[in-house]
């Protein structure tokens, strides 16, 4: 008797606990997409219109001016911290990668329980919020001479990629078999050479992985680059660039929506993309982790 | 050539020069690596520990040692006793509903088909923007000025003091939080339920389960470490919030959203007392690490039964 159901409800219209799942969905989804909405077609209004129709748009408000001013603005150079950002992100992504796969190789091989306590450091990082370290990391970099630096900027962020770098590299290069490494050895090769030619190409959906990951957590961070490289220093990144831009502006919406306009677009576009990877290696990060 | 000729008995070992030769390869490769990270993440780790028993002001490399007076004024001072009260309550009710309403959405949307992707899609997207930025963002919506307080004068209804009154403010952070975070814990319970062998569905129907009885008995007791992940993450994500907050109140009305992240960082580098800064630094690792552990522990009770 039981069984019946299942297949008669396919026949009838959908039923009520269907329209009740899309309208509840619906709703949800609203929620989600009025803030995006309201961000875009503010960035296009004057403050009177913002603040009167927040919802509206029409030809007789609309102007392009507020992006235009936001774009050119002298107190956050939105193209100029694309481009500093872009350039973070990029040497963080190489720096990274150039040091946790090969650490992750001797890791992924070794069978000592140094190899195992070497992994264990690093996994440690894993639970260490980078907030908390962050005071005695400004005093290393102040010994070291590279506060308000780039170099400094750069040396902090890749070592905070390094934890799950190295997590996720080790645990795709156990897939990998010992084979690989006999194969290139035969050739004559060195170990380190070996590994570059031969070992890493294999890395690459792991290496792609990790690439989405780092990008995202560097383009996103605030808090290290305003305290590590700091307003003196004059370089600003998205983030903090937004923070010098709408901070002190904040009930100014002509200045508020262009510029989160602005920072947000890439973001998006990037998600676009990739969102497939982005999902995927979020999955593999956290559940691996 | 010795180790050919002695032997069995030892045969692990070999003259030092040689041992030596065999590791290089292994250090030349692991070094710089971890050259980095004691530098960045295991000196400092130690570093705040002994930084939080000064008087360090950040400037100078000039600083006396004062003892556990750092400690005890965490204790004290009410601004770090507020934020702290304040971090619990955010960690709580964030962990709380960012799983509750991932874990919803994610069952309603575990299906196949085009709608289902698009609805991942809409609600996952806040994640890859910066915490900042949402921040700002709902920052501008809700102010006295704000579109939500435009939306409720259309209506009829008065105006909300979202940011302007604590007990409203501390829920917009909280609320806000939730918008933006959910859809990560969305994500990790979508993987979890599509990897259920559909065979188990199967079998329920066959036995005449309901949808809730198969989602409560078949889809829950499977997905218990993707509910694991999902809570200390979040947990611990939580307990070091602080760019949407600084973004969306500043700490404010009145100090009563601060939170502990945004009371180091301001007596650090805002008030220069680096060592009081570096001291709370050490209490949020130690609770992270704790209640990080006691949430792993506490679940593997329930990971257990399944394993059963």
């Amino acid at each position: 008797m039981r069984r019946y159901p299942t297949p008669r409800r396919r026949l009838r219209a959908p039923g009520v606990g269907t329209v009740l799942k899309w309208a509840l969905l619906g709703a949800a989804a609203l929620v989600m997409l009025v803030p995006l909405y309201i961000m875009v077609i503010n960035a296009f209004k004057p403050q009177e219109a913002i603040i009167s129709s927040p919802l509206a748009i029409g030809p007789d408000t609309f102007s392009l001016e507020y992006l235009q001013a936001a774009l050119t603005s002298e107190k956050f150079n939105v193209v100029r911290a694309y481009g500093v950002t872009l350039l973070f992100v990029a040497l963080v992504n190489v720096f990274g990668i150039a040091l946790a796969a090969p650490v992750a190789y001797v890791i992924a091989r070794g069978r000592s329980k140094w190899h195992l306590g070497l992994l264990l450091l690093f996994v440690s990082g894993l639970f260490i919020p980078g907030q908390v370290t962050l005071i005695p990391v400004v005093f290393v970099l102040r010994v070291l001479g590279l506060i308000n630096t780039i170099p400094g900027f750069i040396l902090f962020e890749t070592a905070a990629t390094l934890p799950v770098t190295i997590f996720l590299f080790a645990a795709y290069l156990r897939t990998v078999p010992r084979d690989i490494d006999e194969a290139a050895a035969l050739d004559g090769a060195g170990k380190i050479r070996a590994f570059w030619a031969c070992i890493f190409p294999i890395m690459r959906p792991v290496v792609a992985t990790i690439v989405v990951l780092n990008s995202i957590s560097v383009w996103n961070d605030f808090v290290s680059p305003q305290i590590i490289l700091g307003p003196g220093s004059g370089i600003y990144t998205v983030t903090t660039g937004v923070y010098a831009a709408v901070g002190e502006f904040s009930t100014d919406y002509t200045t508020v929506f262009p510029t989160l306009l602005l920072a947000v677009t890439p973001a998006i576009l990037f998600f676009v993309l990739m969102q497939r990877h982005i999902i995927g290696g979020l999955v593999a990060g956290a559940t691996k982790g | 050539m010795a180790d050919t000729l002695t032997v069995v008995p030892h045969p692990r070992r070999r003259p030092a020069a040689r041992v030596w030769r065999d590791r290089l390869p292994g250090i030349v490769m692991g070094g710089p690596a971890v050259l980095v990270f004691l530098a960045m993440f295991i000196v400092p780790m130690f570093l705040a520990f002994v930084l939080s028993l000064t008087d360090w002001n950040g400037y100078s490399l000039n600083f006396t040692f004062i003892g556990l007076d750092n400690y005890a004024e965490a204790f004290r001072n009410p601004r770090t006793v507020d934020a702290a009260i304040f971090t619990a309550v955010v960690a709580f009710f964030g962990t709380v509903l960012c799983n509750g309403v991932g874990l919803t959405i994610a069952a309603l949307i575990s299906g196949s088909g085009r709608a289902n992707t698009l609805m991942r899609t809409i609600f996952f997207y806040p994640y890859i923007i910066s915490a900042l930025i949402i921040g700002f963002l709902w920052s501008a919506m809700l102010a006295p000025e704000g579109a939500v307080n435009g939306l409720l004068g259309h209506l009829g209804a008065p105006p909300v003091p979202f940011l302007t009154e604590v007990v409203f403010a501390k829920a917009s952070v909280i609320l806000t939080i939730v918008w933006s975070h959910f859809g990560f814990n969305m994500i990790l319970f979508l993987a979890g339920i599509k990897s259920v062998p559909p065979e188990y569905y199967e079998a329920a129907t066959v036995d005449g389960a309901s949808k809730w009885q198969q989602f409560r008995n078949v889809t829950l007791p499977l997905i218990a470490p993707v509910f694991t992940v999902n809570l200390v993450l979040t947990l611990v994500g939580l307990l070091k919030v602080y760019d949407i907050v600084l973004a969306l109140t500043d700490g404010g009305p009145a100090g009563s959203t601060q939170t502990i992240v945004y009371q180091i960082l301001r007596d650090s580098f805002a008030q220069s007392e680096l060592g009081f800064g570096a001291a709370q630094s050490v209490i949020l690792l130690l609770v992270t690490a704790v209640l990080g552990l006691a949430v792993t522990f506490a679940r593997r009770g329930a990971e257990q039964k399944v394993a059963d």
